[in-house]
């Protein structure tokens, strides 16, 4: 298919190629975008404009757990409600919402912001496993949970910080896996009943 | 739509890596039994009750349906075939290794049967808790060779003569082993027992594990131009840690 046709302003070409930045969006996209934003909500352009650059201006990580917060230590590490004696090891921000929305939990947490993919070459340097080896053994600690995904990359990235943490005498837990809570055998996929299978536990 | 529409049903196959798609797909670099490495787009396989979740998975036995007519094919079924163990610890990073190797060295749509078995082989040994290294270079050997490399290993390349085991010789990279004297030192010199033990894929001298490693990876590396391998890289990080 050919390329874009004339270009008549741009700004609006700069536009389209700024927000090919986010993932999934094409050049088809992203012109969408850009048009609807520059004809139909102005206002909300501006909105966007502003919201990014204030959140660039003022969103980093915590010092603690990695997350993303707008002070030095985020508001859950500094909690007095949380216990200081459990660190959960996540993913992705989302992953420590979810287990938050549980309510099962009340320790503090470390969020890597990725995952050890060796494929796509995303090694320790890229999660900042060095941080996490910090925190873990800065003597409040006691128990290390490891919450990162059951993809094979996950399960790597686990194995990985388990070997660190255990050279440094630091207790470490993988959360479970298997059948889905009220899951009916008969509606579970394969590969989670054969590894639930293996993963079995005396009774 | 083109007249070479190509199907393919519950064809054996494994996941060799995958990356995400727009907001809910998924395209997957497979590599099957009869149509060798294929890339396949998932749809709707990233929705989170995805019935694809939990099968898409590297190192698992799949059997794979999909249809194509462009390079890209469209997936249209996978199913779990066969249990095993999943692969845990260094026996996963070989795996992800074992997959690059693949991904980097294999042309799409090229068939490699026997590579097929080996690899699903070499899997089946590393889960079982096989020593990694000596599966790592019986595959690197079977892949050379399946690619039309495969080294010279049982004779001489100057004079053809056999490989005398008590000998030193300097592998020569387009040619293959030629003796030396026995102080030479240098980066490919090995000696004639490693060739030998390459060849039967025996690695239980320790000698021959370091030389063939350091062998194998400069075969490899050839083949490669000179890329270098991600897997390898993240290692040695996480060796450094």
């Amino acid at each position: 298919m050919a390329k874009e046709v004339v270009s008549t302003a741009k700004g609006l070409e700069r536009l389209i190629e700024a927000l090919r930045v986010l993932p999934g969006v094409g050049p088809r996209s992203a012109q969408r975008m850009a048009y609807y934003l520059l004809q139909h909500d102005r206002a909300g352009a501006e909105r966007l404009g502003q919201a990014l650059g204030a959140a660039l201006q003022t969103v980093r990580h915590c010092a603690k757990c990695n997350n993303f917060t707008e002070d030095e230590v985020c508001a859950l590490c500094r909690s007095p409600r949380r216990d200081p004696s459990l660190l959960c090891v996540v993913e992705t921000p989302g992953d420590l919402a979810m287990v938050e929305q549980s309510l099962g939990y009340s320790g503090m947490y470390f969020v890597l912001m990725g995952r050890l993919s060796p494929l796509d070459g995303v090694g320790p340097r890229d999660i900042g496993l060095d941080r996490l080896l910090a925190r873990a053994t800065d003597g409040e600690v006691q128990e290390v949970i490891l919450a990162t995904n059951f993809t094979n990359e996950g399960e790597a990235t686990a194995h990985y910080i388990a070997e660190m943490l255990r050279a440094r005498n630091v207790k470490v837990s993988r959360i479970a896996r298997g059948v889905p809570l009220g899951g009916e055998l008969e509606y579970v996929d394969a590969g989670t009943i054969s590894q639930a299978l293996l993963d079995r536990r005396g009774l | 739509m083109s007249a070479a529409r190509r199907r393919a049903e519950l064809e054996p196959g494994f996941v060799l890596h995958s990356y995400p798609y727009k907001e809910t797909s998924l395209i997957v670099e497979a590599f099957t039994l009869r149509v060798g490495r294929v890339g396949l787009l998932a749809r709707g396989a990233r929705r989170p009750r995805s019935a694809l979740r939990g099968v898409l998975l590297s190192f698992h036995p799949l059997r794979l349906s999909w249809s194509a007519s462009v390079e890209l094919g469209t997936l249209l079924a996978a199913e779990w075939s066969g249990g095993r163990g999943a692969l845990g610890g260094f026996a996963l990073m070989c795996g992800f290794y074992l997959n690059e190797l693949l991904l980097r060295l294999l042309p799409r749509e090229d068939p490699h049967e026997a590579l097929f078995d080996a690899y699903a082989a070499s899997l089946e040994r590393l889960a079982s808790g096989e020593d990694e290294a000596a599966v790592l270079r019986a595959f690197e050997r079977r892949l050379l060779a399946e690619l039309g490399y495969a080294p010279l290993l049982e004779r001489d390349a100057a004079s053809g003569a056999p490989v005398d085991p008590g000998r030193r010789y300097a592998y020569e990279l387009d040619r293959g082993p030629v003796p030396v004297a026995a102080a030479a030192g240098g980066e490919l010199v090995v000696s004639g027992q490693t060739l030998l033990d390459v060849a039967r894929d025996d690695y239980a001298r320790p000698q021959t594990r370091d030389e063939a490693r350091a062998l194998m990876r400069t075969l490899i590396a050839q083949r490669l131009g000179g890329q270098p391998l991600h897997t390898r890289s993240v290692l040695r990080e996480l060796q450094e840690l």
